[in-house]
């Protein structure tokens, strides 16, 4: 009697504690209940599952031998389901920005013949200024100074708003932003044509207080000069 | 006996060092050209220009991006550093042996130029190269650190003390008791031998027999409900938590610490979750994004070397190499869930559902992720119709209720919005 009420007492216990095990932590990713309705059979972009061994419960129906949840595509590089655009295709989008032509070291042609093509308001510069913050302040700082808690450890950050810079043309920035420049590494993956526009204007006319908005020829030659011998050499035909 | 051969030891290094340290400034300061300009205004105003202009690349005793300048009219004429100050490019183009030299040294990395600094700027920024902040900049660095030392050791008590306090506490409560337990079993010796009437006898003797508390029927039945009690609820929090992934914190292939880039180094969200203002996915940043900072940072604190966690990253760009993250927040196949739709439109802040993000080593899903927790939430929030013409009409329909407009009144509560 008292043997099977210990016992009983023990089977309840055992079986809370189990059932507490089923919650996730750490490593432990917990336990499912309908995994079948959870799992996308079609491949998705940021999620896959790689494992193709594992097989599945009863109920499994695939085909092909591998593990029940696998959603991997076989048939691209490395397994993966994100793919690159297929090579010589034109992304095309509302705004109808074409992508960018400028090689990173046309830096010049670049920064004479580009215009902003958004309109400048008092909206659109507080829209730059926040995404200012967001892409460049790291190591730009708030004010421009190059004097960010990244930009502190990097070193050689631009101050934008000092001499050797207030006179770039708003191409020059907008081509820096896409495709860097020198110690600075190419921010167009990150920021939508429209965006890196509207920070052009930010820091044309905030931190740099308008100098050279309207892209004078003269001060764009000194730039031009300093990048002379690199663009004469590696130039190519197109 | 000892003690005091290694007190003399001590002050014999202290003045060695002391001499090699008055050697190093002294072949370091003195070698400007005669001809720059030493008064204390041109100084100053060549620190201003510095500081704006040079501060970023350049120290004056201490290599950064560029050499430590101090000494520079030495190493070359004052008029071919002026003009290489100007324009480097067109000075090494000229074909300068010493700064061409110097240029590949440093990787081709290109100075600006600067043509907009006149003659008189020049001779200032010179005679601040020279001539500026000789105080040692080791000992300006070192009162830094000392400073900061001060600072963080005064941020409250530390944690160490408050177990040391609580011991103590534990020890002195235990103390308590056992003279507490002294003190009746020498007052019921005592009683025991005094001359006392039956019930005072009685009450004596009754306290001490514990053993049949233990027995009675009500502490058996208490004890077994409040085991029954406890071991139900956690099997019930055990049912509950089937499907529910909270707390889930899987390590990733790359130490990568939120806490340190998006917390110390303040780095904003949207500069690596670039999707999150697009649309539906937040995205993982691709490893380009990282080598933005990464071709530079490669290691922590300066450290010489590449930190191992680092060269992963290096790893996957040379080869082309995919970086596998284990992916963390995961809703079920069955569910929609929009980005954009809430970060944007509906303002909310990312910790509100990811919770302290940047205070995270590794991270873990914060919130349960139930269906519930959406829905609470679209029942309490009220959406933001303040200038989104979207919702003027709605406004204006609704502002015949007495409540507020929530999520739930434009069909945050519909299946099909979410499940489809
Ligand atoms: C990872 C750090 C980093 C971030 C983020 C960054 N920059 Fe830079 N930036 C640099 C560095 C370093 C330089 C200096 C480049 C050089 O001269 O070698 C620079 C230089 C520049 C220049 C001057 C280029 C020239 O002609 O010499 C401009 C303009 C600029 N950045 C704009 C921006 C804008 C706008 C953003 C935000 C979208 C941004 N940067 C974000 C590091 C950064
Ligand atoms: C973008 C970073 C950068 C900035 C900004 C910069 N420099 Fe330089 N500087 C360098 C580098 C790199 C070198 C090494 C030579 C080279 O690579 O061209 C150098 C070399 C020099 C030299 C030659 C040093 C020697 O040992 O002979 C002088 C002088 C100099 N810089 C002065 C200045 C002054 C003055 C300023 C500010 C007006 C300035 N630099 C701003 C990067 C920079
Ligand atoms: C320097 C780039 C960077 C910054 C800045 C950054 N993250 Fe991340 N984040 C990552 C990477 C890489 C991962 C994937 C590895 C991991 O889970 O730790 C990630 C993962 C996450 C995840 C988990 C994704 C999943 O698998 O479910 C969340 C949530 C997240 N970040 C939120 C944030 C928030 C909120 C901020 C701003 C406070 C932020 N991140 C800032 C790079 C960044
Ligand atoms: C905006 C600049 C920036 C970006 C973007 C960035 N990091 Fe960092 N990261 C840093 C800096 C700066 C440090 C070093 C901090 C220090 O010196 O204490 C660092 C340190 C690290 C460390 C620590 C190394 C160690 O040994 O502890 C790792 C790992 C790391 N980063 C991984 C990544 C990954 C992965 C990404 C891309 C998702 C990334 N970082 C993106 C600036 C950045
Ligand atoms: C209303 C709640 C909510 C807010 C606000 C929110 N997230 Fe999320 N986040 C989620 C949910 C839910 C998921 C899981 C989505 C899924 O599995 O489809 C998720 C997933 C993610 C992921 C994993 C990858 C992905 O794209 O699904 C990252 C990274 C992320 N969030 C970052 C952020 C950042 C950065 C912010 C702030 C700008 C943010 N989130 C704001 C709820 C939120
Ligand atoms: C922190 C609060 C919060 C949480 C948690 C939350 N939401 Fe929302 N959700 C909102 C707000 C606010 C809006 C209204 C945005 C707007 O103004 O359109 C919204 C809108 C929506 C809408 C659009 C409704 C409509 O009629 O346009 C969908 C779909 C949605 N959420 C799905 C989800 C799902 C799925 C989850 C859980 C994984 C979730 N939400 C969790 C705050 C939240
Ligand atoms: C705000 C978004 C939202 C709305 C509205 C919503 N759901 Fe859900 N529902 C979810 C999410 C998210 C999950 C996944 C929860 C999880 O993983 O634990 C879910 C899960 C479920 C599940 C459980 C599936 C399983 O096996 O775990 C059922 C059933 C369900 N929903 C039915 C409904 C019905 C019926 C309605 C309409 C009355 C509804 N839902 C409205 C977001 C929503």
């Amino acid at each position: 009697m008292k043997i099977a009420k210990t016992l009983s007492i023990l089977g309840i216990a055992v079986a809370g504690i189990t059932l507490a095990g089923c919650r996730a932590g750490g490593e432990n990713q917990g336990l499912e209940y309908a995994p079948q309705m959870y799992h996308s059979v079609a491949y998705e972009p940021l999620t896959q599952i790689m494992d193709s061994e594992t097989k599945g419960d009863l109920i499994s129906t695939r085909e092909d031998g591998k593990g029940e949840y696998f959603n991997s595509n076989i048939n691209n590089p490395h397994n993966m389901n994100m793919r690159e655009p297929v090579a010589n295709t034109v992304p095309r989008n509302k705004q109808g920005y074409l992508p960018y032509r400028y090689k990173a070291f046309e830096i010049e042609e670049a920064g004479t013949s580009m215009k902003n093509p958004i309109e400048l308001s008092d909206e659109v510069l507080t829209e730059g200024k926040r995404l200012y913050q967001l892409y460049c302040t790291p190591c730009h700082g708030t004010g421009g100074q190059g004097d960010g808690k990244v930009g502190a450890i990097i070193g050689g950050v631009a101050n934008l708003t000092g001499g050797a810079y207030v006179g770039l043309s708003e191409g020059h920035i907008y081509h820096v932003i896409t495709k860097g420049k020198g110690r600075m590494g190419a921010h167009g993956s990150q920021i939508t044509p429209e965006n890196r526009w509207k920070i052009v204007h930010y820091v044309k006319q905030e931190l740099q207080g308008g100098q050279n908005a309207d892209n004078a020829t003269a001060t764009t030659e000194v730039v031009a000069e300093a990048d002379q011998d690199v663009s004469q050499v590696e130039t190519p035909a197109n | 006996m000892l003690s005091k051969r290694s007190l003399v030891g001590v002050r014999l290094n202290f003045h060695t060092l002391a001499v090699l340290f008055f050697l190093l400034i002294g072949t370091q300061a003195f070698a400007a050209d005669p001809s720059v300009d030493n008064s204390d205004e041109a100084v100053a105003a060549g620190k201003a220009l510095f500081n704006t202009n040079c501060k970023t690349c350049h120290r004056l005793d201490q290599k950064l991006v560029g050499p430590a300048l101090r000494g520079a009219t030495d190493r070359a004429p004052v008029e071919l550093v002026k003009s290489f100050i100007k324009n480097s490019q067109a000075v090494i183009a000229s074909g300068n042996a010493y700064y061409s030299d110097l240029y590949k040294e440093y990787n081709n990395t290109m100075m600006i130029s600067h043509e907009f600094l006149s003659d008189e700027d020049l001779n200032n920024l010179l005679a601040y190269i020279e001539y500026g902040d000789t105080a040692d900049p080791a000992a300006a660095t070192a009162t830094g650190d000392a400073e900061g030392g001060a600072v963080a050791a005064g941020g409250g008590i530390p944690n160490e003390y408050l177990t040391i306090i609580l011991g103590v506490l534990v020890v002195v409560l235990l103390l308590i008791l056992i003279v507490l337990g002294l003190i009746i079993s020498v007052l019921t010796k005592y009683l025991a031998k005094q001359d006392l009437d039956e019930d005072d006898k009685e009450f004596v003797s009754q306290k001490t027999n514990l053993g049949k508390v233990f027995k009675s029927d009500m502490f058996v039945v208490i004890v077994t409900a409040l085991v029954v009690a406890l071991v139900a609820k956690t099997a019930l929090d055990g049912l509950y938590s089937v499907g529910v992934q909270q707390g889930y914190a899987p390590e990733q292939p790359i130490a990568y610490s939120h806490a340190l880039h998006a917390g110390t180094l303040e780095i904003e969200c949207q500069y690596c979750h670039t999707g999150v203002e697009l649309g539906k996915s937040a995205n993982i940043p691709s490893a380009n994004i990282c080598m933005n900072c990464h071709t530079h940072v490669q290691n922590v604190q300066g450290a010489e070397g590449v930190s191992p966690e680092i060269q992963k990253i290096y790893d996957a760009v040379d080869n082309n190499q995919p970086i596998e993250w284990v992916r963390v927040h995961n809703l079920p196949d069955l569910a929609y869930f929009n980005h954009s739709q809430h970060v944007v439109v509906g303002e909310v802040e990312c910790q509100t559902c990811h919770g302290p993000i940047q205070e995270m080593e590794v991270v873990g899903q914060h919130s349960a992720l139930t269906m519930g927790w959406c829905i609470d939430c679209h029942r309490q929030t009220e959406i933001t119709t303040e200038g989104n013409a979207y919702y003027d009409k709605l406004v204006q329909i609704h502002s015949d209720s007495k409540d507020a407009l929530k999520v739930k009144d434009i069909g945050g509560l519909e299946c099909a919005k979410c499940h489809y």
